[in-house]
């Protein structure tokens, strides 16, 4: 148990090392690449907290990215350095959470998830009608606001920090009890689980995470617009990557993001396929719904037990 | 009777048109074991909801050492002294049985931590004879072994009064006898037990007082001898008496 906890410490050490010095001898495109993977995994991996660990579907996340976004172009464009306004933007989608988190987490099941539908549209509507935000045609961050390097280290690192994140909750007491959540919540308050509570410390957490890609998100592109951020297929992109890896793991969201990273990047070099990229998502949700409801890791562990089984038995 | 740990007044619920509890009163004495019976639909676990702050009163009020209960959510119930297990098994069948019984310990009254929360699980379990079974998952237990988990982790909470509701339906004799030496054994390390139970034998042999309830309402208080001789209660468990003429 000790010498599989030190490998995967040695092994997250080993690739934020790699990552860290990645500029150094990659190309600029597989960079690029590379950060579009680690933000998929950031979206994916904050998302499982909430809706694997605790069984808390949420449909609204874009709502996060775009705070954590529209906050760091507003305070940028007034001269503010993103080592402020990026904790910021995360303490503002923290916050969001929290005011929307305890109304709708009174609901269960499906009417929780259309409630954050209902809230993340809202969200989109009201940022493409305040002038002060660059209305629909959105904001462009200042002149000399972009460091590749630094912006690139600081998502593969966030990214890297959410497994490890995942990982620590998944086996701590708090983890316990979001998982006693999601499988009874009535048995959970029962035993003294003060869910309401438990769902809002997640959320906020999951959207803190969320807000702070936002911020690197707005450096990384440079733009914001409510179209680029509050997009409701942002948001169901990030419910589908966990679910298709593997919902509720700390492995099956991050292979979900690499997955869809791959795929959007590769649909994205062929203008036809482009537009049916959500059709393409929609398949692949039907196919692990109906083939494999845990996912590709779930599909990994299980040809990975028949190799085992065959190397033991028919050997 | 000493100062009544339980204390239930008027208490009324209703759903629509139909009267679930009508205006039920009653008082439980600390370490007793307190018996509820009737026949199905009288009103029996909709009594322990209310108990449990699961489900709001119309009206009425329940008292816990003499604090009201009144809008209090089920785990800030549970954080007071009073749980609850419930009547169709709710195990957490995902997680070990250690962790089922953990959840309680870390989160109910007590807040065990670390080797404190350890040597707890691992005490309640062995007095609830699901040790062998620690590490299982609870999803692969049997009912008999199902219904102790429920005790289990009810216990975990440290809790002062223990509403068990039906926790023999389903179990055969021996088990059956096993459950009522549990509940003895509870209620002699100073725990007050309220019961629900369909199966009369048991309830009558391991209770001190019994409160028989029909259609919501009390029919009959007292201890268990007596109120089986009650005519209000043998006619609500075998119809009214046949009349002296048919005889």
């Amino acid at each position: 148990m000790t010498s599989k906890r030190a490998l995967e410490a040695a092994g997250m050490l080993a690739v934020a090392g790699a990552l860290y010095f990645a500029p150094s001898f990659l190309e600029r495109g597989t960079l690029n690449d590379l950060w579009s993977v680690a933000l998929a995994v950031v979206l994916a991996s904050s998302w499982n907290l909430l809706g694997g660990f605790a069984g808390q579907v949420s449909i609204g996340y874009s709502a996060f990215l775009g705070i954590g976004a529209y906050t760091t172009v507003l305070l940028a464009l007034q001269g503010t350095p993103p080592v402020l306004t990026l904790p910021l933007g995360a303490l503002l989608a923290a916050g969001f959470s929290v005011i929307i988190g305890y109304p709708t987490f009174r609901l269960r099941g499906p009417y929780f998830t259309i409630a954050t539908i209902g809230v993340g549209e809202a969200v989109r509507v009201v940022a493409s009608s305040l002038s002060f935000a660059g209305g629909a045609s959105g904001l462009r961050m200042p002149a000399g606001s972009y460091d590749f390097e630094s912006n690139f280290r600081s998502m593969t690192l966030l990214a890297v920090a959410l497994v490890w994140i995942a990982l620590a909750i998944s086996r701590s007491a708090f983890g316990s009890a979001l998982s006693a959540v999601r499988q009874d919540i009535d048995a959970a308050e029962a035993l003294g689980v003060n869910s309401t509570r438990l769902k809002v410390t997640v959320h906020a957490l999951s959207a803190a995470l969320v807000g702070l890609a936002g911020g690197l998100f707005a450096i990384n592109f440079q733009y914001v617009s409510p179209g680029s951020v509050f997009d409701f297929r942002l948001s169901l992109t990030i419910v589908l990557m966990p679910i298709v890896g593997g919902v509720g793991t700390v492995a099956g969201p991050v292979l979900g993001a690499i997955l869809f990273g791959w795929l959007q990047l590769k649909l994205l070099s062929i203008p036809a396929l482009l537009s049916s990229s959500l059709f393409i998502y929609g398949a692949l949700l039907i196919a692990v719904m109906l083939f494999e409801p845990k996912g590709l890791l779930g599909l990994v562990r299980r040809l990975w037990a028949r190799r085992l089984r065959r190397f033991y038995i028919d050997a | 009777m000493p100062e009544p740990i339980v204390s239930v007044r008027a208490l009324t619920v209703r759903f629509g048109g139909l009267v679930a509890v009508k205006a039920v009163s009653f008082d439980v004495a600390p370490r007793e074991i307190f018996g509820v019976i009737g026949p199905n639909g009288a009103g029996k676990t909709t009594l322990f909801s209310c108990l449990a702050g699961a489900q709001r009163p119309t009206s009425g009020s329940i008292h816990l050492r003499g604090e009201s209960l009144d809008g209090l959510a089920v785990w800030a119930v549970a954080h007071r002294g009073l749980v609850r297990t419930h009547q169709i098994v709710r195990p957490f069948r995902e997680m070990t049985v250690a962790d089922n019984v953990a959840i309680g310990a870390r989160f109910g009254r007590g807040r065990r931590r670390g080797a404190d929360e350890k040597g707890r699980v691992r005490d309640i379990l062995a007095r609830t004879g699901l040790g062998a079974r620690a590490g299982s998952l609870a999803g692969t237990l049997t009912l008999g072994e199902l219904k102790r988990l429920e005790i289990a982790r009810a216990l975990a909470t440290e809790p002062d009064v223990l509403c068990l509701d039906e926790i023999m339906g389903g179990l055969n004799p021996a088990e059956i006898n096993a459950a009522m030496v549990l509940v003895r054994e509870l209620r002699d390390q100073g725990l007050t037990i309220l019961l629900i139970e369909h199966h009369v034998h048991a309830v009558v042999g391991v209770s001190d007082r019994i409160l028989v309830l029909n259609f919501g309402e009390r029919i009959a208080e007292g201890r268990p001898e007596e109120v089986l001789r009650d005519p209000a209660v043998v006619a609500a468990y075998f119809g009214d008496a046949p009349e002296e003429a048919a005889l």
